[in-house]
């Protein structure tokens, strides 16, 4: 199973580098993501606001949220998510919620 | 000339050459049992022009990137046949038109291809028995044929003199190997020939429909320094 | 000719995973009960699949199959083995053979006379079936890239999805190519986006729009009859990256267009092109033509995307049997006659950054449009590079033929995309412009896999950005 390490901690990730096992996502996990994969030195309450919507949406409902979801529920426009996440806000937001890949050629 | 060199250089080979007719035929058959969908778009180019460019591709060693960059393998490719055009003709001359094999010149030419259609055809069973890739996919009809292609040309190099009473054995090689082509030639990769003009046709045709052949206007795709990765 | 070793295989021997087809099964998921998502059965699979086979086979697939002399001129022609040149795995003559050694064995007849001879074989279990499904699904992106450069004409290209259709009729497919697949048959559109999430989605679209442009009347008309142009979209923009529909919209508004989307029909990609699946790719290209005949518009427009264009321009009308009627173009050429006819005015100034173009394989190589996205761009940038091969000749994005949703082969993709980081190093640019959103993602993997200091970017996006709106200064 591929892994990243960062910090000296090692975290278990499918090929695409999203979390291997989503029950396992911790605060810190999301910290480790943002930056090995987005390179993010740390996450701002901004971050954190996407970050959270995510992970309870995903919790109650099993699905990612849409991003049209993601800017409502967080007052930001789409650009922002970008700005934010650059990777945007599957591949980005969605990975250091702890979610799995989404479906899709994506 | 011995009585079977004479039924073999004339009977033998009109023998073997309707059975490849009538094997092609019933090839040709099996091959339109199988249909091809209707287009049903409207066209951005032109079938025709696609059809066309598409069968003269042979003809266009720059038009495609892998001939571009191999021109050596491309100018093998011409000599090798030149050689089987050659040699077929050779069949042909001796026992129908011998005069012209007379003209020494011309006979000198015509050994003069085949010879070197025998020695691409050594580089190309080099490369066979050498490179990787051709060693992993290569199959023994590839080999034999090849082989047998290469002892062939030997053959027409030693038979087009044309001088039976100074040994007859290189025209018997020579005859007895091209009546076994023809025989073997519709179940061997050999038969490629027959092939060729319907690939090219259906490709050029669906990449023609499609604008996609021939390339049209823009400047010139391939590197400004085309280096080979070898 | 150098004398090389031959070092491992580079085929991703991933094992059948069915645990997706049981939950669709479970669910009674109604494609997988009436039969039209195939799931897999064990039996015998081995003997349904040459049954297929004989059945399938069209005339230029059967001359492509019996053609090939081994001659070996296609494989510098793969970025697979470009990358991987001690690996004859990888090219595009032995992937072919893997389909063409079956059907020399079981329909061609020297292959059954002498099968050693021609080097024919058969396929013993469902084991050998999914070594098959790794290596039509996992080495190969369908580019086609080997067709062009086969002096004979084989289309290694075509053989790959014609085998990947086989495949997918048994439900011997990776678990990314059921997924979607399930997903647009269930829901009509490749990522399962409710109607509700896509109508409110354009909503927030043309409220954005409206905003930005201080203009209560930009529209992004649903279902409105009698217009000249349908425009159908990739479920990505509605799913992930809607600036592409916004970016649309305003064009659309500035260009006094006529146009509507459709409520259903409105996804123009296709995973029928990438599983082999004929009837997938019937129903959602049929959904597309017939929301155009019933808003009765006069023309059909794509938006970016390379397999949805071949899909829905070229291929869905076969595989629906439904004469073409209506022009069907991508959204790039729209866009080309706007600026040719004046309806927008750009200022390429407002693009600075030297942009490159990739070209994307169903569009350059299987479709027509190689051409028109460069005069749009040359319009909208100051600074247009070429990357060398361009056009036809172009690399892969390494992303195509549906290798994105397949995260069992990715590491093997990323490897041989090697060949497209040289390429896009090359230009020294800081842009690479796509028409295609499989591409976008495909190269954004690249860039970051290789860390290469460049942005993906699309037509539209360029060419919004450049838009000179008239009544403001300023960008």
């Amino acid at each position: 199973m591929p892994h990243i390490e960062i910090e000296g901690r090692r975290i278990e990730v499918n090929e695409e580098g999203f979390l291997a096992n989503p029950e396992e996502w911790t605060e810190e996990t999301a910290r480790l993501l943002a930056k090995a994969e987005e390179g993010l030195e740390e996450l701002t309450a901004e971050h954190w606001a996407v970050v959270t919507f995510i992970r309870e949406y995903y919790l109650d409902k099993k699905l990612a949220p849409m991003v049209r979801k993601m800017c409502q529920a967080t007052g930001f426009p789409l650009m922002k998510i970008y700005d934010l996440f650059p990777s945007g806000p599957a591949k980005g937001a969605c990975k250091v919620a702890g979610l799995p890949k989404p479906d899709g050629c994506v | 000339m011995s009585d079977f060199l004479k039924i073999l250089e004339n009977e033998i080979q009109i023998a073997a050459l309707s059975f490849m007719a009538v094997v092609y035929a019933i090839r040709l058959v099996w091959l339109f049992r199988f249909r091809n969908r209707k287009e049903m778009t409207f066209t951005a180019g032109s079938a025709r022009a696609g059809a066309g460019y598409s069968l003269m591709n042979i003809a266009m060693p720059r038009a495609m990137e892998s001939t571009r960059k191999r021109p050596s393998f491309y100018a093998q490719f011409v000599v090798f046949h030149l050689g089987v055009a050659a040699a077929i003709a050779g069949t042909l001359i001796i026992p129908y038109a011998p005069g012209v094999f007379e003209i020494r010149p011309v006979m000198r030419l015509f050994q003069a291809v085949i010879a070197a259609a025998f020695g691409v055809g050594l580089l190309r069973l080099f490369r066979r028995l050498t490179n990787p890739v051709l060693r992993t996919v290569s199959s023994p009809d590839d080999y034999f044929s090849l082989i047998l292609l290469i002892l062939w040309f030997a053959a027409g190099v030693l038979a087009v003199p044309n001088r039976p009473e100074a040994g007859e054995w290189p025209l018997i090689l020579y005859f007895g190997l091209t009546a076994f082509f023809l025989v073997y030639v519709p179940f061997s990769k050999i038969c490629h020939y027959l092939y060729y003009p319907f690939t090219r046709l259906y490709l050029g045709r669906s990449l023609g429909h499609r604008g996609a052949l021939p390339p049209r206007g823009g400047k010139r795709a391939a590197a400004p320094s085309a280096k080979v990765r070898a | 000719m150098k004398r090389r070793k031959t070092g491992p295989s580079g085929v991703v021997e991933a094992p059948l995973d069915t645990r997706a087809q049981a939950r669709a099964k479970e669910e009674g998921l109604p494609s997988v009960k009436d039969g039209r998502l195939k799931t897999y059965e064990p039996g015998d699979n081995v003997a349904k699949f040459l049954d297929l086979l004989d059945r399938r086979v069209s005339r230029s697939l059967a001359v492509s199959l019996t053609a090939c002399v081994h001659c070996g001129l296609c494989a510098e022609s793969c970025h697979y083995f470009l990358a991987r040149p001690d690996d004859p795995t990888m090219t595009p003559v032995w992937k072919a053979d893997q389909i063409r050694q079956i059907f020399k064995r079981h329909v061609d007849w020297t292959g059954r006379l002498a099968p050693w001879w021609v080097k024919a074989r058969t396929l013993r279990d469902d084991e050998d079936l999914n070594r098959l499904k790794n290596i039509v699904f996992g080495s190969c992106s369908a580019c086609r890239r080997c067709t062009y450069n086969c002096p004979m004409g084989v289309d290694t290209g075509l053989l790959v999805r014609f085998t990947r259709g086989l495949l997918t009729e048994l439900g011997i497919v990776p678990e990314g190519v059921f997924n979607v697949s399930r997903d647009q048959w269930e829901t009509g559109n490749q990522m399962a986006v409710t109607e509700t999430d896509y109508l409110e989605t354009l909503e927030w679209m043309r409220d954005d729009v409206r905003t930005e442009l201080g203009d209560d009347t930009v529209d992004i008309p649903v279902d409105k009859p009698g217009c000249d142009i349908l425009y159908t979209i990739n479920p990505r923009e509605i799913k992930f990256d809607p600036r592409s529909i916004a970016h649309a919209a305003k064009i659309f508004h500035l260009a006094r267009e006529s146009w509507t989307m459709p409520k259903w029909g409105w996804d123009q990609t296709n995973f029928g092109l990438f599983s082999g699946d004929d009837k997938l790719g019937a129903f959602v290209a049929r959904n597309v033509y017939e929301a155009a005949e019933r808003l009765g518009v006069k023309r059909i427009v794509i938006s970016e995307c390379g397999h949805g264009y071949r899909s829905t321009r070229w291929e869905g009308y076969t595989w629906a049997g439904h004469e073409q009627k209506l022009p069907t173009e991508s959204v790039v050429v729209t866009l080309k006659r706007y600026l040719e006819a004046g309806r927008i005015a750009v200022d390429p100034a407002r693009n600075a950054e030297p942009v490159t173009f990739h070209d994307s394989c169903n569009i350059a190589r299987s479709g027509d449009l190689v051409e028109e996205p460069r005069e749009v761009l040359r319009r909208v940038c100051a600074d247009f590079r070429e990357m060398f091969p361009n056009r036809r000749e172009n690399f892969c994005c390494t992303g195509g033929g549906g290798l994105l949703s397949m995260a069992e082969y990715r590491p093997l993709r990323l490897e041989v995309a090697k060949i497209k980081a040289d390429q896009l190093r090359a230009t020294g640019a800081k842009l690479v412009c796509t028409m295609c959103h499989n591409c976008v993602d495909g190269l954004a993997d690249v860039i970051k896999h290789y860390k290469l200091p460049l942005r993906v970017v699309q037509v539209l996006e360029l060419v919004s950005n450049a838009l000179v709106i008239p009544g403001r200064s300023g960008s």
